[in-house]
């Protein structure tokens, strides 16, 4: 202490003290300065800088609010509106007096209702209690082990039953006194009982008597809920309540057994709303809209499947919207860029070959088909076929051990029987070996299925390009370096792609390509046939729903097959008449098991003809399957020889004159270039797209494509390209894919390769549209969604089709395998290649479409249909016609479907229209001799325009005709179809050519709308029942009988014999 | 990456701007839309000022000739005619001029509106021939279809716009009353039992068409006084147009000519093609 005294003096002595002497304001000032700003810092990143959602979800409020404001007098209005129809006031009305009319009965019956509810509660506590304790009793008396305690026990139960239990209770009218009676077990429990069931009849009277306002109530609120569209004002109000009561904080999903934690909703907060807001609605502000797609959002369930499983992005990133998106670094999975959303369908849909709310996605999945890219880069899933054939031949495999396991083990059991004991045990081990017996059996028959399989499978073997092995039958030789030097600059358009060659590799790819093609046998030379028939033949007869005509401007018909423009050019005659006549007939069918393509002298040499065909399409040398067809999906249309020569005639007129070829070829022909020729051919994976005589079995080239979408980034080799890429902004899948196919050749910029480094993918000039749909297509392709511990989407986001889900996308495989949609709509909305070109806008042509077939299975026999399918003439004899449509111009080709692909395109038209299967047709029920009548009289009254339109056999009428033999309609259509059919085709069909409005609704029944014959007068029928069951019925003879009853005018040739020669004719 | 950044600002200065503006804004301009719809709801009031538009379509040069129509299908139409019928695509009338020309105001009216007229726009079918073979109407009008045939009738018109429909006709059978809410050029309507039955439609958003009759001539009245386009449409030889100025209270004569051989533009929508399908015998 004392040292403490004096401290001053100390300090003099070895200097001023900092502490005391100097100020420190300073430095506390600037500390608080620094500190309020700190302070100031902290507030802004509160409420601005670090919480962005927070301005957003005030913004939102304000906006949400005032669009509903605006919003609310007009539905009110809308709702006045459906208020004040006379048809609402007369249902008020009726819903008014029928609840007067109830009420005396109703309040009655309430009355009853609560005196019973009364004395059932007096009753119902020492109802109760006594109940309680017999039951207690008896407990014991079951448990009681002596039999004085039971007969005690007994006596106890039955003391307790005798009571007396005093209730006060109320007479039932509840206006005499209440009169307090004592009474045993049993009078309680009866008396319970009694008000018990009073008290139920009362309620069922009460519904009884309030039915029918309860109906005309029901019948109100739906004719309300049908006529205004959008919300109620009584829905605004709700939602405006809502925003009031509105509390600016983090939106946040959590679904637990996925993982995921979701605060997408912190900022996007109209996504779910009920109203459909655009960015216009809410202020120009894109981020409040609501989703886009309602029907996605239903299925989809936010809270059970979250954002960022179809969007991408990361989903629990708030503080800015680069973050929140996952454009930065360190996040794998960056939000899909708009125009590629629906690639993040496929991350659970990759099952799906259409989707129908994702037409970018399904036309990403078109273009890998179409463009061949699956030629080079396998696509788990595409090679449908392929791959079948190797399961099948693994499958025959499995079951061929497992069958010679059963046989050893019957031969054992067998043994083991001869050496039993005893006769039981014998019979035992018999029983059992017959048993193998029976599952040796039936596994033989499933491997005989199978092999059946495995045969049609190889006839579905198609290849995206033609077969090369024709080239010297079928093109000119200087035409062939011109193709490969740019396929795009002869056919633009073409699924050809370019290749980057040099002038050398086009001469040995050229020298190669046609030395390897096989010399013969030749076509057979063919007649010149009528350019101009030709011309209308190809225009009508459905060639343009795959094939392209015209250049430029002038361009029309299909994208799915070649533009034929300049045919002229490249091929020869007699081939395209074959062609044109039958594209599958091959030259030569090609062995797999020997790899070779077979001739004349391997059949001769077995004493057999030259014949190769389904009946014919095993090898000579060896037996095993043949290729026996051209692997093209183009079909026959079944025209004959003349029509065959005249449309070829009219393309082979199809050409440039002015275009030029090199003069000297003579260099393909130079056996020395073929070596270089055929390791160029196999280095640019040409067999991938052609059969190409020795590579027919060449391996794939690419790399594979199913988990594209989910490389890492480090393996996407952007070449030199990567710092310019990070620099602008696209080192991301979605650039590295995007200028891939854009340039295939972009990421060999600046680098120094061998000519054999380099990239070898041929440019297959897409459309930006079409690009930007490959693109989706293979963002969407990711590795399972299972990545990693940030992104574990659970098993059950995936969508594996079922039952009939699948039966629909297995054919979609086939429906786009072979362009059906080309002629028909098969999807709501689709219209056909056909229908958008010049000639069918006319309506004289629109009449001419072929069917819509949204409700093929609806309307036809399954049955039936895959007899069409298989054979659309529906005739073996009489095939160059359609087997049902005999008017149309246009013909349903014959594919060649083999009955794998027959039963898939069945199923899938059942799945479509909901069909069970199999059907099972119900039986109708036959007309007596009256109705026999009645029928006849009406389809051949002036009145019914039926035999008008449909075609009936006779030539003459026929050829007027527009609508099937009815005669068909017995084994093709199924009746209750028909029924509807009847009575609004548009319904079904728009823009049909049969009216609607044939039949009127008279009760309970349909009648003919206009005048029915005499015999017609009493009968109390319903009308299309009947025709429907008289064309059910109809034979040939009774078709006979009515065409001679309907009244026909003077001869045609009378008629027409004076017509003039015209300018303007369409046909 | 600094773009992106640029932009985001670009966007928060934006947000806040319209943040002090707040919602005074917002309900500014949708005042003005509102008052907008309001102007153009509004229908024209003759003000006595309207003037009207005569003229003729002349026809020069050979008119190509169609083969007869054969009614064999059906004896009830045959029975309805004793001569040859020809189809109505290009009927040149006595004095030379063109029949069926549909003339119609197709600018200068915008922005106007127009009462729909309350009368229907009529389609009989007479003979299994439709009267008239070119109808003018209005979009909202009520088109009413009668038909005198004894025979069954199915009218089925086959618009881009408007909704298609295809309704049987029986004999005897109440009127088809249907409206065709948007304007559209060229409807065409056929009978799927009779081929031959052709007619057009065309759906205006105003009063002001015309079709030429047996004289060729057309009238277009009670134009507000201003400048117009007026075109012409027929089936066969397509589409042609004018300007003309309407002074108040008067009346503009303005011709129009077709000639046989020279290309005219095509008309807005592709038309039917004279020949029915199945109207010939095969050569």
């Amino acid at each position: 202490m004392a040292r403490d005294v004096n401290p001053g003096a100390d300090r003099q002595s070895t200097g001023p003290d900092p502490i005391v002497d100097k100020s420190l304001s300073g430095p506390l000032l600037i500390a608080a300065f620094v500190m309020f700003l700190a302070l100031g810092w902290a507030l802004y990143a509160e409420l601005y800088g670090g919480r962005p959602w927070k301005n957003h979800q005030r913004r939102f409020v304000s906006l949400y609010t005032s669009y509903l404001k605006k919003l609310r007098p007009r539905q009110l209005a809308a709702e006045k509106a459906a208020f004040a129809s006379p048809e609402l006031q007369k249902l008020e009305e009726q819903l008014t007096a029928a609840e007067r009319s109830a009420g005396p009965r109703l309040s009655e019956i309430d009355r009853q209702l609560t005196s019973i509810r009364h004395r059932l509660a007096i009753l119902k506590e020492p109802f109760q209690d006594a109940r309680a304790k017999i039951a207690a009793l008896t407990y014991e008396l079951e448990h009681a082990t002596s039999a004085n305690g039971k007969r005690s026990i007994r006596h106890d139960i039955e003391e307790a039953k005798k009571g007396p239990f005093r209730v006060a209770l109320p007479p039932e009218d509840g206006k005499a006194l209440i009169v307090p009676a004592s009474l045993t077990f049993g009078e309680l429990e009866r008396r319970f009982a009694e008000c018990k069931s009073r008290e139920a009849q009362l309620i069922a009277q009460q519904n009884e008597v309030t039915s029918e306002s309860r109906e005309l109530r029901r019948k109100r609120n739906d004719y309300l809920s049908e006529r205004l569209v959008g919300l109620t004002q009584q829905q605004i109000d709700g939602l405006l309540r809502k925003m009031n009561e509105f509390r600016v904080e983090i939106k946040q999903i959590h679904i637990e057994e996925a993982g995921l934690v979701e605060r997408c909703e912190s900022c996007h907060l109209g996504i779910r709303e009920p109203v459909t807001m655009t960015a216009a609605d809410m202020g120009g502000n894109p981020l409040f809209v609501s989703h886009p797609v309602k029907d996605l959002m239903a299925i989809h369930d936010p809270n059970r499947f979250g954002c960022s499983p179809c969007h991408n992005g990361n989903g629990l990133a708030v503080s800015s919207v680069r973050k929140a998106h996952g454009n930065y670094e360190h996040w794998l999975w960056p939000l899909f860029a708009k125009e590629n959303t629906e690639a993040g369908c496929l991350q659970c849909h990759f099952k799906d070959r259409v989707l129908e709310h994702a037409p970018v996605l399904t036309r990403g999945r078109d273009l890998y088909e179409l463009k061949g890219c699956a030629g080079c880069h396998r696509y788990e899933g595409v090679d449908r076929d392929a791959d079948g054939v190797a399961d099948v031949r693994k499958e025959i495999q499995n079951l061929q051990t497992r069958q010679k396991e059963s046989r050893l083990e019957m031969d054992r059991e067998i043994k083991n029987g001869d050496q039993a004991n005893s006769n039981e045990e014998a019979q035992k081990h018999f029983a059992r070996a017959e048993n193998l017996r029976v599952t040796v059996s039936n596994i033989d028959a499933m491997i005989g299925e199978l092999e059946q399989k495995s045969k049609f499978l190889m006839q579905d073997l198609k290849k995206i390009g033609p077969n090369l092995k024709d080239v010297r039958l079928k093109l000119r030789r200087n035409w062939l370096p011109v193709w490969l030097r740019d396929p795009h600059a002869f056919r633009p358009g073409t699924k050809m792609p370019k290749f980057r060659l040099t002038d050398d590799e086009i001469r040995a790819i050229s020298a190669f390509i046609w030395q390897s093609g096989l010399d013969g046998p030749l076509p057979v030379p063919q007649a010149k046939g009528d350019a101009a028939k030709g011309k209308e033949l190809f225009e009508t007869r459905g060639c343009l729903a795959c094939h392209s005509i015209g250049e430029g401007d002038q361009r029309i018909g299909g994208e799915f097959a070649a533009n034929l423009s300049r045919l002229g050019e490249k091929a020869n005659y007699d081939y395209i008449v074959r062609w044109v006549h039958n594209p599958r007939e091959r030259t030569r069918p090609y062995c797999p098991h020997e790899k070779r393509d077979l001739g004349p002298e391997d059949y001769s040499r077995h004493g057999l003809p030259f014949v190769a065909d389904p009946d014919h399409s095993s090898c000579p040398n060896d037996g095993s399957e043949l290729q026996i067809q051209n692997m093209t999906v183009m079909p026959s249309l079944r025209l004959s020889t003349e029509e065959s020569r005249d449309i070829a005639t009219y393309l082979m007129g199809l050409k440039h004159e002015y275009a030029a070829y090199p003069a000297d070829v003579s260099y393909m022909e130079d056996a020395s270039l073929a070596a270089r020729g055929k390791q160029m051919v196999g280095r640019y994976g040409c067999a991938s797209c052609h059969e190409i005589k020795t590579l027919e079995e060449a391996p794939r080239i690419g790399t594979e494509l199913t988990r594209e979408g989910s490389k890492p980034m480090e393996q996407l080799d952007f070449g030199l390209l990567e710092h310019k890429a990070r620099k602008e902004g696209w080192y991301s899948h979605r650039g590295f894919v995007e200028r891939k196919l854009n340039d295939p050749a972009v990421y060999d910029q600046g680098r120094e390769k061998a000519p054999e480094d380099r990239l070898r993918m041929p440019n297959v000039q897409l459309t930006q549209a079409d690009s930007r749909a490959l693109t989706t297509f293979l963002l969407g392709s990711v590795d399972s969604p299972f990545r990693g511990e940030f992104r574990a989407i659970p098993a059950q986001f995936r969508y594996l089709p079922t039952d009939q889900q699948r039966d629909l996308q297995e054919g979609w495989w086939v429906i786009k395998k072979y362009n059906c949609m080309g002629c028909h709509t098969i999807q709501v909305g689709q219209k056909s290649v056909l229908s958008a070109l010049p000639r069918y806008q006319d309506p004289d042509w629109k009449e001419q479409l072929p069917p819509s077939l949204l409700q093929e299975a609806a309307r036809t026999n399954p049955g039936w249909l895959a007899r069409f399918l298989s054979n659309p003439a529906l005739s073996e004899e009489d095939v160059h016609r359609n087997g049902v449509r005999t008017y149309l111009a246009a013909r349903m080709p014959t594919f060649n479907f083999s009955p794998n692909e027959v039963r898939i395109l069945v199923r899938f038209f059942e799945a479509a229209a909901g069909q069970p299967n199999p059907y099972i047709a119900l039986k109708l029920e036959p007309l007596d001799e009256r109705e026999r009548l009645m029928s006849r009289a009406l389809f051949s009254s002036q009145a019914a325009p039926c035999l008008k339109c449909h075609l009936t056999g006779d030539e003459r009428h026929d050829r007027y005709a527009t609508a099937p033999n009815f005669l068909m309609a017995k084994e093709r259509l199924k009746p209750s179809w028909t029924a509807r059919w009847m009575l609004d085709p548009q319904a079904i069909s728009p823009g049909t050519a049969m009216p609607s409005g044939l039949f009127h609704r008279d009760g309970d029944r349909w009648t003919f709308a206009g005048p029915t014959p005499n015999v017609f007068k009493g009968y109390n029928g319903d009308h299309v029942q009947l025709l429907l069951r008289y064309m059910f019925e109809l034979t040939p003879e009774e078709q006979r009988r009515l065409t001679r009853a309907v009244p026909t005018a003077p001869t045609a040739a009378t008629r027409q014999s004076e017509t003039v020669s015209s300018g303007v004719r369409s046909r | 990456m600094t773009k992106k950044t640029v932009v985001a600002a670009q966007a928060a200065v934006v947000v806040l701007l319209a943040m002090t503006l707040g919602c005074g804004k917002t309900d500014e301009t949708a005042k003005v839309t509102e008052e907008k719809t309001a102007a153009e709801g509004k229908e024209y009031q003759p003000t006595g000022d309207e003037g009207t538009i005569t003229g003729k379509v002349a026809f020069q040069g050979q008119a190509p000739k169609f083969p007869a129509i054969s009614m064999d299908a059906d004896a009830f139409c045959a029975s309805k005619h004793s001569g040859k019928v020809f189809p109505d695509a290009v009927v040149v009338n006595d004095n030379g001029t063109l029949k069926n020309v549909f003339v119609y105001v197709k600018s200068g009216l915008e922005g106007k509106s127009f009462a729909v007229s309350d009368q229907p726009a009529v389609l009989d079918q007479k003979g299994c021939i439709y009267e008239p073979h070119v109808l003018g109407m209005q979009a909202g009008q009520n088109l009413r279809v009668v038909t005198s045939d004894n025979t069954t009738h199915n009218i089925h018109p086959m618009p881009k716009v408007n909704r298609e429909w295809n309704v049987s006709q029986p004999p005897g059978a109440d009127p088809i009353v249907r409206t065709f809410t948007r304007p559209e050029a060229s409807i065409p309507v056929k009978c799927n039992q009779h081929p031959w039955m052709k007619a057009y439609i065309h759906v205006m958003g105003h009063p002001f068409y015309s079709v030429s009759g047996q004289d060729g001539a057309f009238l277009l009245k009670g134009l507000p006084p201003g400048k117009y386009e007026i075109e012409a449409v027929h089936e066969q030889f397509g589409a042609e147009t004018r300007q003309v100025t309407v002074p108040p209270k008067g009346s503009t004569t303005s011709d129009f000519a077709y000639r046989v051989g020279q290309a005219y533009r095509p008309s807005s929508l592709p038309m039917m093609p004279a020949l029915v399908l199945h109207c010939c015998a095969e050569e």
